[in-house]
């Protein structure tokens, strides 16, 4: 009798530390958002070592997996146009893409156009003619390179890109009712997606990335906490990588991983 | 006006000798009784009184009447034809009606083509020929020129830094980082029995100096900062390389946008959007005065890339709004770090321990003298507390 008696009394005692350690947790202000760091990193050479990837856009979809799996299977069947593929098409000089590709460039306004780069690629040569007659100054129309360039060739693969990315964003908006945010890397494959709702999301770059000779696309669930975690350097960043990233810094880190497919090849035509 | 006053002053003279002589005939009318000529004259100037009353009293009947009509008349307001506005409604028209891109005076006042001058008087003339010739020197002239002459052409600089702005700008940060974005390469893919082209510029690459980014339109300022009007707070002066500075010119833009590219140098009302009249402040603006862009010691390793610190910028569609948004984690990988320097837990600690600690490292004590907030104390894992809870 004496010992069921102790029992009850220890279950009690339990019961209500129980309660006050759940009504000690500190609970966040009503209305509190979450933030979410988010770091990309892709294997480089031979996958042991890692490198952040910098200068993407990656967006961030309410819902999980599962609430968006319809969309998310159109992104992963659309057919990848490279940046090759895109300039190719249009007519683009081998030179002009010659010139993208060395500096990695999605588009003419990535980087200023030296002297010796408008004499090599016709386009340029072109515009820079076509700007010294209009303003008499052969330098000046170096600096003012694009705004003699054909609309393709200065943003008709940013314009393809955007209007993919738009039509995608808007679908994934009216199925969620919720914005679609979006961040783009620093050149440690770092970005911060702020003032979010707390719930589930999908963080997806939409378009599949060009990396090496490869696309990548992302696909990754994340769960957003109420509570300003931008501000705690302790709590980890969510790390998305690709299948190729084997650096044992990263190993156990990796949250999500990428789908890889080989770039679609473009030959150049003889 | 003046001819029916004194006329007017005449009558009542006049009225003044009817109403003695009234006065003269009542006291007949007790002594001699009610006579033909008594109850006359007593008409007569009962009328004249009337009348007089009326007209004297500070004007006229049609004074009253014109009175009367201006109070249910909206008063037109005086209008100054020395500050032109775009905000009138007449001033609304498509900007090439009176704007021309470039102007013919572009080689003189820029080193590229540009809206460098005033329109030309046509502009103004066919709606302003009144004003344009109104007295000897026309309010109006001083819109443009320094001097109003028909002599003197002079104009003030074109827009006139002295006058009020009239427009905001509109810029997208996320749509010019976009394009500026370049793909990644993936360095020395070595496959297993195969060589390799060695190069080093597949490393070389992102260290160019040259690719486009925030530093096309913000470099550093190099102007000794303009002090707030009540002075720096604690009189800590920045150093002139503490800020960035902000495109206040057509050159950050027309060289991608003078043609084809939208908005375009006809297109003005695609960054330029009308506004209440400002006056910028001049004063930088900063939570952290005491933070320097160049700083970071002999190695300047506050130099990092942009976007690092400004976490928000690659998405701001707009410049509404815009914060500079430099999370604390900007600063504690360094400034917080136990064996290196704990800068933020150190002032933390002080002011556990007294109420009134100003935190002075970064702030000056406009800020330092605030509760820090709470992603501080999360950053140095310390509990939160605000001032007045100090004992």
């Amino acid at each position: 009798m004496i010992i069921r008696r102790k029992r009850t009394v220890c279950l009690m005692l339990l019961l209500c530390l129980a309660g006050m350690a759940v009504g000690q947790t500190p609970n966040p202000p009503a209305g509190a958002t979450g933030v979410i760091r988010l770091r990309v990193r892709v294997g480089i050479g031979d996958g042991t070592k890692a490198k952040g990837l910098s200068r993407k856009r990656f967006f961030m979809i309410k819902g999980s997996l599962e609430d968006n799996k319809d969309l998310l299977q159109s992104l992963e069947q659309r057919a990848v146009v490279s940046r090759d593929c895109f300039y190719r098409s249009i007519g683009a000089s081998e030179e002009l893409i010659a010139w993208l590709k060395e500096s990695d460039c999605e588009s003419v306004y990535c980087r200023e156009v030296d002297q010796k780069e408008v004499a090599t690629v016709p386009e340029f040569q072109h515009a820079v003619a076509a700007g010294e007659k209009e303003y008499g100054d052969r330098e000046l129309a170096r600096k003012w390179l694009s705004v003699n360039l054909s609309a393709n060739i200065r943003s008709g693969f940013y314009k393809r890109q955007q209007q993919e990315i738009q039509s995608f964003v808007a679908q994934a908006e009216q199925q969620s009712h919720a914005k679609v945010a979006s961040v783009m890397t620093d050149r440690n494959g770092t970005g911060f997606f702020t003032d979010i709702e707390p719930g589930v999301y999908v963080i997806s770059n939409i378009l599949a990335t060009e990396v090496g000779t490869a696309t990548e696309l992302w696909r990754c669930e994340v769960k957003v906490a109420p509570g300003d975690l931008a501000t705690a350097t302790r709590e980890k960043p969510y790390l998305i990588s690709d299948p190729d990233n084997k650096d044992p810094k990263d190993k156990k880190n990796i949250k999500c991983v990428s789908v890889e497919r080989p770039l679609p090849a473009c030959p150049r035509v003889p | 006006m003046s001819k029916s006053r004194n006329l007017i002053l005449r009558m009542s003279d006049k009225l003044q000798f009817v109403v003695d002589l009234w006065f003269s005939q009542a006291s007949c009318r007790t002594k001699q009784r009610q006579t033909k000529v008594c109850r006359t004259s007593f008409i007569i100037a009962t009328i004249l009184v009337h009348c007089a009353w009326i007209y004297s009293n500070d004007g006229s009947v049609i004074a009253q009447k014109r009175r009367k009509a201006q109070t249910q008349r909206p008063v037109p307001a005086r209008i100054d034809y020395s500050r032109f506005s775009h905000s009138t409604k007449q001033h609304q028209e498509a900007c090439s009606t009176c704007h021309k891109a470039p102007t013919s005076n572009w080689k003189k006042a820029r080193a590229f083509p540009d809206v460098a001058d005033y329109p030309a008087h046509d502009a103004c003339v066919r709606c302003h020929r009144s004003q344009f010739f109104k007295g000897a020197q026309p309010p109006i002239c001083t819109n443009c020129h320094t001097k109003v002459s028909p002599r003197d052409e002079a104009r003030f600089a074109f827009r006139n830094p002295a006058r009020p702005r009239q427009f905001k700008i509109e810029f997208p940060h996320d749509k010019h980082q976009d394009v500026i974005a370049f793909l990644q390469r993936r360095p020395l893919q070595i496959a297993r029995n195969q060589f390799a082209r060695v190069s080093f510029l597949a490393h070389a690459v992102q260290a160019r100096a040259d690719y486009n980014n925030c530093t096309i339109c913000h470099s550093t300022d190099m102007r000794a900062p303009v002090a707030p009007r009540e002075g720096w707070a604690d009189r800590f002066v920045p150093n002139t390389d503490s800020f960035k500075t902000a495109p206040g010119a057509h050159s950050a833009c027309f060289n991608c946008h003078w043609k084809s590219q939208q908005p375009t140098k006809d297109n003005c009302a695609g960054c330029h959007k009308l506004a209440a009249p400002f006056v910028p402040d001049p004063t930088p603006k900063r939570i952290s005065m005491k933070f320097q862009h160049e700083g970071g010691g002999d190695k300047k390793i506050h130099v990092a890339e942009c976007t690092t610190c400004h976490i928000n910028i690659t998405k701001a569609a707009s410049l509404r709004g815009l914060k500079p948004d430099v999370p604390i984690t900007g600063c504690t990988e360094c400034h917080n770090k136990s064996g290196l320097r704990e800068d933020l837990g150190t002032e933390l600690a002080a002011l556990d321990k007294n109420r009134d600690f100003v935190c002075s490292y970064c702030h000056t004590s406009d800020v330092g003298r605030r509760d820090p907030p709470a992603g501080h104390y999360l950053v140095a894992e310390r509990i939160p507390l605000k001032r007045k809870d100090v004992k």
